[in-house]
């Protein structure tokens, strides 16, 4: 019953869409890389992406991202929602950084450090609503 | 950027904005309005392919503006049809989310 409480918690799922969103970003990257190579006249819709096996991971993690966002629209005001979500766009040069060794400019660092202050910022303001 | 690519990039967040406040219209009562949310689902397919051909034409780095104005975009959206109501903090924490992502896909 615990864990079940726990899965279906709004924050859990905006954090596993959060999650789910960069890794369908990461593989859709990966898939395009190493897709089938077309004749170019055909080749920029994309389609030969369509050959690997990691753009149907990224898709499959789109999906499931998707369905985590619609959970999240049911409980969390969309406007709140939707700036908590776009700590996904920093994750992935945080992950690149971490796991990668990418380096972050500092330019990059400042946008970083803005986004999670705004961030903690709603997120306050969500939590405080939840509970009332 | 190209006049036509401006245009299309404003019309792509149009769709994306909208598209957001219909699933939230859709999905925050019970029953779940089902119309809403397959209108949201529709317009964020649109906006997903105008985006992906803009990608393919423009760099993301000359794109940041219209990546880094969508959570405002969202937020007054939601103020103005949804009649959701934000604190002072909260629209603060917009500003900072929307300048990071700004700043993080520009460079």
């Amino acid at each position: 019953m615990g864990l079940k409480r726990w899965f279906f918690n709004p924050f859990f799922q905006l954090g596993l869409d959060a999650l789910l969103v960069t890794a369908a970003e990461l593989l859709l990257k990966k898939g395009a890389m190493t897709g089938a190579s077309l004749p170019r006249s055909i080749a920029w819709i994309g389609v030969g992406a369509l050959a690997s096996a990691w753009t149907w991971l990224g898709i499959l993690a789109y999906l499931l991202s998707f369905a985590c966002w619609l959970y999240v629209l049911r409980h969390i005001p969309v406007g709140l929602a939707f700036g908590l979500i776009s700590i996904a766009q920093v994750l992935v040069p945080l992950g690149a950084w971490m796991f990668l060794g990418e380096a972050i400019s500092p330019r990059r660092w400042i946008g970083i450090a803005s986004v999670l202050c705004g961030t903690v910022l709603i997120a306050r303001i969500v939590v405080t609503s939840s509970q009332t | 950027m190209t006049a036509i690519a401006i245009f299309l990039a404003c019309l792509s967040q149009f769709f994306l904005v909208i598209g957001q406040l219909m699933l939230r219209r859709g999905m925050r009562v019970t029953p779940v309005r089902v119309g809403s949310v397959a209108a949201g689902i529709g317009l964020l397919t649109v906006w997903f392919f105008l985006w992906l051909g803009l990608l393919a034409d423009w760099d993301l780095s000359r794109l940041f503006p219209f990546e880094g104005l969508n959570p405002v975009l969202v937020v007054v959206g939601a103020w103005l049809f949804l009649k959701e109501r934000v604190p002072l903090s909260g629209w603060i924490g917009i500003g900072l989310i929307s300048l990071g992502v700004a700043l993080v896909t520009s460079s």
